[in-house]
């Protein structure tokens, strides 16, 4: 189910990814692979991110992301553009 | 040609091959048999063909990707059904074994395999997994005494013949990795293999493809190759090569089709003039002439990139010469009139074995939207001098008008005229003119950047048409190197024209489309949108 947004940031990341790849939310943990473990290739990870600044309404442009491996640094990516955003 | 034909280490190699295949291949009789004779793969054989990548210690020759194409090109002209029973062994078959498979692999299975005594297929397609290979269903999971390996391929080339099959699987839980894929070796007569029954196909029918089933097999854990659950990467590393070498068969059919219409256009004579002589025609047949250069250039450039670089070009290799050789044998069937829809030409032959490249290795639509993903995610594209437009437009249309006026033989064949020196002003032009076609690449590339933001990567049509653009790019620059390297006044002339025509197709890549809504409501009874992502 959509988590609502008054969610945590982690539970709103996991439902996403879960709609890129056939796991439940309960299933995926931060020390995942996108690639490995999740079977993303470097283009989905980036769809990722483009569904993760539309559902949290970040501003992220193209120049300003490097490439994320793991479930963990994309929350934290999250995290740090949601800082940016707040101050 | 690919490579050229004074390249050291190919062309003797490629001589000795066009010998082979002028006297042994029957190209109409492989499509009406819908087999290979045994005496060709047997003389492919002789010439040590099958083994020509596979490394030197054990049985092969140790050749290079490159020498690789310059063979399949050569093999395509004669017959395309052989060059992809060759290619699919040498590319998608053996390349995983050789990169990833452990020393006793290498032992067990490549001397067979470079001798020819084992051909090697290849099998990812699923029923439900083409397009999408995230999806696999067929599986192996570990079972203390081996792997227990169940599911189905599809159209696996090579499939009837194969000794040695590469099969991706999904492997959860291997390497503890929740959602792995591996890759597989299968040897020809494990329990639990069956091998279904030749499909019937349009084109290649000389080429088998079958399914494979597997029921309940067994394996050791030996049979893993590479590393568990890193079958993902490896896949990527097999399919560029399998891509490449690929593309360089169609180099082979468009070269084999713009060589009969050049012995046609010469001899026939329509309104009292050889067709040669027509505007109209000359035309034509200078951008097939011109697309061909490129296509070759692409391919043979591609072919000696590094593992990385190969992964993203090889996307543009593929499209650019899939498109390319099927748009210029169903040119050249045009030029020959009623004469090229009958089977005697060899035309018709053509066309349906080209038809399955812009599906088979990637289907294009699908790889351009990967290439233009993957140019958005190039972190630092090479630099480039800048250009004003009005001077790129201005040169080119100075180099076009200087093709327009070369004589008829000029366009036909190399004559000494073609082969003069390229002047400094028509090389300039050239490169001026794929300067230009850089820097609209560049500004479409830059305008979806600022517009989407990181949502571009959403955004499917318009990666798509980036990839597009970016495939003429690259085509025109591998064109442009080619020419400069050579200095020869008809493939100087021929960079341009193609420029032309590669701004003009751009151009149009960049405009706004129309809204999707549009699209939807064309479609609102026939198909509707279905619900969903
Ligand atoms: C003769 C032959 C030999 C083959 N040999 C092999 C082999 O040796 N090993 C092997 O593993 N496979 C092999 N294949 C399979 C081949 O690689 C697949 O057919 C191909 O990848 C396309 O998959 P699909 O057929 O499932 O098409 P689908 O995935 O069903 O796609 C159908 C069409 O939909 C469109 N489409 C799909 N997705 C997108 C998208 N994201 N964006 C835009 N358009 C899209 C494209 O037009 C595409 O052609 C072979 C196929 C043939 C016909």
């Amino acid at each position: 189910m959509r988590p609502d947004p008054t969610a945590t940031v982690d539970d709103r990341v996991l439902y996403i990814i879960s709609q890129l790849v056939p796991v439940q939310p309960s299933q995926i943990r931060a020390e995942q692979r996108l690639r490995e473990d999740l079977g993303m290739d470097s283009v989905g990870s980036m769809e990722l991110l483009s569904m993760l600044a539309e559902e949290l309404d970040l501003d992220i442009g193209v120049e300003d992301i490097t490439e994320v491996h793991t479930v963990g640094a994309t929350i934290a990516l999250a995290k740090t553009f949601l800082a940016r955003k707040a101050g | 040609m690919l490579p050229r034909a004074d390249d050291e280490v190919s062309g003797p190699i490629i001589s000795q091959v066009r010998r082979f295949a002028a006297r042994a291949i029957d190209a109409r009789a492989i499509d009406r048999d819908a087999a290979i004779p045994r005496e060709v793969l047997s003389g492919l054989a002789e010439l040590g063909l099958f083994g020509l990548t596979l490394p030197e210690a054990f049985g092969g020759s140790g050749c290079s990707l490159a020498t690789a194409c310059g063979v399949i090109a050569e093999l395509a002209r004669f017959d395309r059904s052989v060059a992809v029973t060759l290619g699919l062994h040498l590319g998608l078959g053996t390349r995983g074994l050789t990169a990833f498979g452990t020393r006793a692999q290498h032992e067990r299975y490549l001397p067979g395999l470079a001798s020819g005594a084992c051909l090697a297929a290849f099998a990812a397609t699923e029923s439900g997994a083409g397009s999408d290979l995230s999806t696999l269903q067929t599986n192996a999971s570990d079972v203390g005494a081996g792997l227990r390996v169940n599911g189905e391929k599809i159209y696996v080339t090579n499939g009837g013949l194969a000794g040695l099959y590469t099969i991706a699987v999904a492997t959860p839980g291997l390497g503890g990795s929740a959602r792995g894929q591996s890759l597989l070796l299968i040897e020809r007569g494990d329990p639990g293999l069956q091998v279904a029954p030749e499909e019937h196909k349009l084109g290649l029918r000389g080429s088998s493809t079958t399914g494979l089933v597997f029921d309940s097999m067994l394996l050791p854990h030996e049979r893993v190759l590479g590393e568990a659950s890193g079958g993902a990467r490896e896949l990527g590393i097999i399919l560029s090569w399998g891509r490449t070498l690929m593309s360089a068969g169609c180099c082979g059919a468009a070269r084999a089709a713009l060589e009969k219409v050049a012995s046609h256009l010469s001899t026939r004579r329509q309104f009292g003039r050889p067709l040669a002589a027509l505007e109209v025609v000359r035309e034509q047949v200078a951008l097939l002439t011109a697309r061909v250069f490129a296509m070759e250039a692409l391919v043979d450039e591609v072919s000696r990139e590094s593992e990385k670089a190969l992964l993203v070009r090889s996307l543009a290799a593929k499209v650019f010469s899939s498109e390319g050789a099927w748009a210029i044998v169903d040119g050249a069937i045009q030029l020959h009139g009623g004469l090229g829809f009958i089977e005697d030409t060899g035309l018709a032959l053509l066309l349906r074995d080209v038809r399955v490249t812009r599906i088979f290795e990637g289907a294009n639509d699908v790889l351009l939207a990967h290439l233009g993903a993957s140019e958005l995610l190039q972190t630092s594209p090479p630099p480039r001098a800048a250009l004003s437009e009005a001077t790129a437009s201005a040169a080119l249309a100075s180099a076009a008008a200087a093709l327009a006026s070369a004589s008829p033989e000029a366009l036909a064949s190399p004559s000494a005229a073609a082969l003069a020196s390229a002047s400094p002003e028509a090389l300039a032009s050239a490169a001026a003119g794929a300067e230009a076609l850089a820097q609209q690449v560049d500004a479409l590339q830059k305008s979806l950047q600022a517009r989407f933001r990181i949502g571009v990567f959403r955004q499917p049509r318009w990666l798509h048409r980036l990839g597009a653009a970016c495939v003429w790019r690259e085509a025109i620059d591998a064109a442009l190197r080619r020419a400069r390297a050579s200095g020869r006044a008809d493939e100087v002339a021929q960079v341009s024209l193609l420029t032309q025509a590669a701004r003009a197709a751009v151009s149009t890549l960049s405009a706004e489309p129309p809204p999707r809504e549009l699209y939807d409501l064309c479609l609102r009874e026939s198909l509707p949108r279905p619900e969903g992502r």
